[in-house]
């Protein structure tokens, strides 16, 4: 029962936070990551929000580090390329 | 599983590509006329994807990808890239629904007069939420089995969100209906209402239904090239893969709950016979998928094929250097590339060249043969490779070059005596 109550109290406040940081990424933070995202409509910005609230913690992670591009994909081809 | 897709900001259209990742590919010739200034290539897409002759907008010029004109025009992301087709394709989803809703409610009203209409409303959403989920995991294999399923695949988004919205729909009627009106938490009570985990009959089959409405919930919000772009395709990809879990945690839900209290067979038999479906045919795509990763180990340039082996204007895939590779024939020219599109990873070599471009069948992103680059404004660019033609047989160097990278398209030389023919 505790361990539940905890698990839930928790999801609640990772939830809480995701929704008071959702509203200044998709006004802001969102162009900064993302060039594209600059001149997005509002319904887009209205469409990512579950998934900012849900996938805040990595979002911030790029905006604290001063991320401006989507990273690059890697895959056998691309890393053979490197060498 | 993806909602929406890049739009530009203005109506210029000069390069082919620009249309085509507008999404308005699809779009009807009266729609088109006025998005495809530049060329017709989207409608040749469009007609490609839905097997039809394409129709060519009179008003468009000749320009082809490899002219390599430049546009004004930006880009950004809009929330869902609708045309006429999406439209079309949205709207036969939802009176489907609505059809199986209404009959499923109907008729249980009717064969079973004492149950609710919670009850009927929770068993509606969540075999309907299931029965899509199976249609989603059919539609991938029978693409990779035949193209003329890719008219499926090019919307399926939009039947992920929709499997998780009714699923979400049951999700929260159920949890009204069981957990709402005791003094815990409805979703503490929904962890410990049953703790008999030792019992198949009365095993808490609840929270695995839960759990895989989280996993469909990740998949769901994550359904944007926004997404795509930032997760990259790799572990974009990853994370809906999940819904294989999430599926085998919804035959377990139905399995360990509903179906203990079930008298007639049609339910389990239902399930069963999809079940088999969505398995064989998984398995029949990966047999089929497995014959094209027969790799030759080579340091130096490997023959792959032969230039009669591949079609005008298509691709013939082999594996080198652990990933595919997608070898296209092209106005008697021959050009190597890494088979792995960088929007969704969707495989090249499937597609054609469409106006001078390579063209995903997934989804139409667009690369320059020569260069495995996009036409401008945008900035995708794959993995090329060397080549040689010798006699007929072609050669390709394992080694990929930097994505982007121009590598000259090798001629093939016509035999003298075909020639003075």
């Amino acid at each position: 029962m505790i361990v539940a109550q905890t698990i839930v109290w928790l999801l609640g406040i990772y939830l809480l936070v995701g929704l008071i940081f959702a509203p200044y990424f998709i006004i802001i933070g969102a162009g900064r990551i993302d060039p594209t995202a600059q001149q997005s409509t509002w319904g887009f910005r209205l469409i990512i929000m579950p998934g900012v609230i849900a996938l805040w913690p990595l979002l911030l992670l790029r905006l604290l580090r001063g991320v401006r591009h989507p990273p690059t994909e890697n895959n056998a081809h691309r890393g053979a390329a490197k060498k | 599983m993806l909602i929406g897709g890049l739009r530009k900001s203005s109506a210029n259209w000069k390069v082919c590509a620009t249309a085509k990742r507008n999404d308005s590919f699809a779009s009807t010739t009266t729609s088109l006329h006025h998005l495809c200034i530049g060329c017709d290539c989207a409608i040749d897409f469009y007609c490609w994807l839905i097997g039809a002759q394409a129709t060519t907008c009179k008003s468009a010029p000749a320009a082809g990808c490899s002219a390599g004109k430049e546009s004004p025009v930006s880009v950004g992301y809009k929330a869902v890239g609708w045309n006429r087709q999406k439209r079309i394709y949205d709207f036969v989803l939802v009176a489907g629904l609505v059809i199986y809703l209404g009959l499923f409610i109907g008729l249980g009203a009717v064969v079973n007069p004492n149950a609710t209409i919670e009850t009927l409303l929770i068993r509606g959403f969540g075999t309907c939420a299931i029965l899509l989920l199976h249609i989603v995991l059919c539609i991938g294999p029978l693409c990779r089995l035949s193209p003329s399923f890719l008219p499926l695949l090019y919307n399926r988004r939009h039947l992920g969100v929709m499997t998780f919205l009714l699923g979400l729909m049951h999700g929260v009627f159920s949890i009204i209906q069981f957990h709402a009106l005791g003094n815990a938490n409805p979703l503490v009570s929904l962890f410990i209402s049953n703790t008999r985990f030792t019992s198949l009959a009365n095993f808490p089959f609840q929270p695995l239904g839960f759990i895989a409405l989280v996993i469909l919930f990740f998949m769901a919000a994550t359904s944007h090239d926004f997404w795509l772009a930032n997760l990259t395709a790799p572990v974009w990809k990853a994370l809906h893969m999940l819904v294989y879990v999430a599926y085998g945690l919804l035959i377990a839900h139905v399995t360990l709950g509903v179906l203990q209290a079930e008298t007639s067979p049609i339910l389990a038999t239902t399930l069963g016979v999809g079940m088999v479906i969505v398995l064989s045919l998984q398995v029949l795509s990966a047999l089929r998928e497995r014959a094209l990763d027969t790799e030759q180990a080579d340091k130096d340039f490997v023959q792959v094929c032969s230039v009669d082996d591949i079609a005008e204007n298509r691709a013939r895939i082999v594996s080198l250097s652990g990933e595919r590779v997608a070898i296209f024939k092209y106005d008697g020219k021959i050009s190597a590339l890494s088979n792995v599109c960088q929007h969704q990873n969707g495989p090249l070599g499937e597609g054609k060249i469409i106006d001078g471009c390579v063209t995903c069948p997934w989804h139409g992103f667009q690369y320059l043969p020569a260069s495995g680059a996009s036409p401008a404004p945008f900035t995708e660019k794959v993995p090329t490779f060397n080549l040689k033609i010798i006699g007929s047989k072609i050669f390709v160097h394992p080694q990929p070059n930097p994505p982007g990278t121009f590598v000259e398209p090798t001629r093939i030389e016509v035999p003298k005596m075909e020639a003075v023919r």
